[in-house]
């Protein structure tokens, strides 16, 4: 039998369709058991994310999704778009999230997300340092949960040190200066970091904000107002200045901390700052050259002692979610012991948790793991506020500006300070 | 009185005003309200709290505090001399290559679509292209040039504030120069072989015969091709976000990035929009521009 197709039977097969496309979903969709759907906005791996978005506790993040009755998607951006896309669809009341990741932006956004981290068991919240809920609480509210500690330390290469004459890394100023200048020959250099981007965590400012507490100083003073135009910040900018001779030329160029990390791990530089990260892909023959001679050490201490800044990496919650109990179920999952050990094992992002942190197996996969936590017996004010961007864009062009030699430290500090102060007052105004 | 019936011109426009109204609704739609929207932004303390926009009416602060913004200021300078510079590249660059292109011996499909192949790319993978072209460390053009004898040691070619802009202004000529080089030598081909045979017949020489004959034909396409290139290089933002981040020390901060940040990176929603208006005022006297010169006019008439 052969049917013919007139624009009769057409116009009545497209009215049909119509029809039945408008009726409900549930007289025309499949039976499904009542299930959640959840949308989770993090970063690319090997920045920090997930089960399921980053590989690791895979079958573990299958079984809590079949119990709990939950979809989990995940959209992901690299780590310098993640502001911005988020602030954008904040700002136009399109955020399609249930989670967020948050690097410093807790009081910046903190309108668009609740204050949840109360409600999560005691005993997790327990097993968590307090300080790690500084960088997400706003009004003594508690918006978000930290999920790896991560602070800045030194990584070093050993072998470089020994041929050198260094026995052990540098342990202040002094001798990170004379460590530096001693490993610059033959085309390799003491430091590298990554000054091309002034601005957030791990940008050039929050480089100078770890020297500035080395050295005794404090951004804002009680009233909010920044102080940091005073011998501790001008100190703590000379330091990098005076370090500039010794440093990888391409630092200035280098805007993601990846650029920085590749210099050392290819052998051609000595000594940098880094997130704990940095353990695994130093052990990883495919990305290293210097498999067995990276060390991990504390950051060297200035007039004040040791000092870093907190990556401040937490999970959030919106405003907009529908879901936020199941919400704040999957970031109890994310915090869960044996997902946190996994964290570890798998990706070198370190656990959280003080129990998964004192665990011998991971001890001994990540040693730099008690490093960071003697590190984390110093200070280590990021010292988010809700302007962090732009005031870290003004201080960090301005200690490029330094570092170029366009300015001196003073100079430079003094313009930052005059620039932080407008940008707070018109905060507040 | 007498009702006089339309005549059959005046039913013919207005049927063809019907059958444009929607194209024109949604012009205004897509184009018109995010236009005067901005400006009415530009005109606002914008700020995000409590889960919403709060808005409150400023007038032309947002423009004033353009004049005193030193970072403004020099992105301003920034664009104006890469935006010039740009252009004079673009159109020399591009003529060269359209004459050749028009030469009997470049008239081979291959070199045509080898032209277009810069500009083809997609623009952020353009940009991550340069990225490791002139990386520091590894980058293509230090491993050449070392390669080559031409230098003893990797230069940081994004590392200096003169260097990264001309750099970035290298990028941006790579990809604009196909376009405009085949807009010309569409020019070039719609010169009468007549006029040169009859300048041959008069003395000229091939250099005479370029200046005083293919030169004042192809002059209109050259000046659309310099309004049409100042608009694109007002426009640049994915190379600077890829490559520099405006660096180093807001060296290479044009006013697009600029835009960019101060609206997006900072929620500065106001203050970002009266930089983005300062950029379509220029667009669009730029635009007006280019439209009069592809204004029909009578024959002989000069523009």
């Amino acid at each position: 039998m052969s049917t013919r197709m007139s624009r009769r039977t057409l116009l009545q097969g497209t009215t049909a369709a119509g029809a039945v496309a408008s009726l409900p979903r549930f007289m025309t969709g499949p039976a499904f058991a009542d299930t959640a759907k959840l949308s989770v906005f993090s970063p690319l791996p090997p920045d920090p994310a997930p089960p399921g978005a980053a590989k690791f506790s895979e079958d573990a993040f299958a079984q809590w999704k079949a119990a709990k009755g939950a979809e989990v998607e995940y959209e992901m951006l690299a780590w310098p778009q993640l502001h911005d896309r988020m602030a954008t669809a904040f700002a136009s009341g399109s955020a399609p999230w249930d989670i967020v990741y948050m690097c410093g932006w807790v009081p910046e956004l903190q309108s668009n997300i609740i204050p949840y981290a109360d409600a999560l068991p005691k005993a997790l919240v327990d097993d968590l340092p307090q300080s790690s809920f500084s960088t997400v609480t706003v009004d003594g509210k508690r918006y978000g949960a930290v999920f790896t500690l991560s602070l800045l330390t030194l990584f070093y290469n050993k072998a470089m040190l020994d041929q050198a004459g260094f026995k052990a890394p540098p342990k202040d100023w002094d001798e990170l200066k004379r460590c530096a200048k001693e490993l610059t020959h033959d085309g390799n250099y003491g430091f590298v970091l990554n000054y091309g981007d002034p601005a957030g965590i791990g940008g050039t400012a929050s480089y100078w904000m770890t020297y500035l507490q080395q050295a005794g100083g404090k951004m804002y003073g009680e009233d909010g107002l920044p102080v940091f135009k005073g011998d501790a910040g001008v100190d703590a900018l000379q330091l990098m200045v005076d370090l500039m001779p010794f440093t990888d030329p391409g630092s200035i160029s280098y805007a993601g901390i990846n650029d920085a990390t590749n210099v050392l791990l290819a052998g051609r530089a000595g000594m940098m700052m880094n997130w704990p990260f940095m353990w695994n892909a130093g052990s990883d023959p495919k990305q290293s050259k210097i498999v067995g001679n990276l060390a991990s050490a504390i950051l060297p201490a200035g007039p004040a002692g040791s000092a870093s800044i907190d990556g401040t990496d937490a999970w959030t919650i919106t405003k907009s979610s529908k879901n936020p109990d199941k919400a704040r179920e999957l970031v109890e999952f994310y915090l869960d012991a044996e997902v946190q050990k996994r964290q570890v094992l798998d990706t070198g992002w370190l656990p959280i948790r003080l129990s998964v942190l004192a665990d011998p197996e991971v001890q001994a996969k990540a040693p730099n793991a008690a490093v960071v936590l003697e590190q984390a017996k110093h200070p280590y004010d990021s010292f988010v506020t809700a302007d962090y961007n732009e005031v870290t864009v003004a201080v960090g062009t301005e200690v490029q500006k330094a570092l170029q030699g366009q300015k001196t430290a003073a100079q430079a500090i003094a313009d930052a300070q005059d620039q932080v102060t407008a940008i707070v007052k018109r905060r507040k105004s | 009185m007498t009702v006089t019936a339309a005549t059959f011109e005046q039913r013919r426009r207005r049927v063809g005003l019907l059958f444009v109204l929607p194209a024109l609704l949604v012009l205004a739609a897509v184009l018109g309200y995010p236009i005067v929207d901005s400006i009415m932004l530009a005109l606002q303390r914008v700020t995000l709290t409590g889960g919403a926009i709060q808005q409150s009416w400023v007038g032309f602060d947002n423009f004033q505090r353009l004049f005193a913004d030193a970072t403004f200021q020099r992105a301003a300078l920034n664009t104006a001399y890469f935006s010039a510079m740009e252009v004079v590249l673009v159109v020399l660059i591009s003529l060269g290559v359209a004459v050749l292109l028009n030469h009997p011996m470049g008239r081979f499909g291959v070199f045509r679509i080898l032209l277009i192949v810069p500009w083809a790319i997609a623009p952020v993978a353009n940009a991550v292209l340069w990225k490791w072209i002139l990386h520091a460390n590894y980058g293509v053009l230090n491993g050449i040039l070392k390669g080559l004898g031409l230098i003893d040691h990797y230069h940081v070619w994004l590392g200096t504030p003169v260097s990264a802009l001309n750099f970035l202004l290298l990028v941006d000529v790579w990809k604009s120069v196909p376009f405009v080089a085949l807009l010309i030598l569409a020019g070039l081909q719609r010169v009468p072989s007549i006029l040169y045979r009859a300048a041959y017949m008069d003395g000229a020489g091939p250099v005479q015969s370029f200046l005083h004959v293919t030169l004042p034909t192809i002059r209109s396409v050259i000046a659309i091709a310099v309004v049409l290139q100042t608009i694109w290089s007002l426009r640049v933002f994915d190379i600077v976000f890829v490559l520099t981040r405006g660096g180093p020390a807001d060296a290479t901060a044009l006013l697009n990035f600029l835009a960019y940040r101060v609206t997006f990176n900072f929620l500065d929603l106001g203050y970002g929009s009266a930089i983005a208006n300062v950029i379509f005022a220029i667009t669009m006297l730029l635009a007006i521009l280019y439209v009069w010169l592809l204004w029909p006019r009578p024959a002989g008439a000069k523009r």
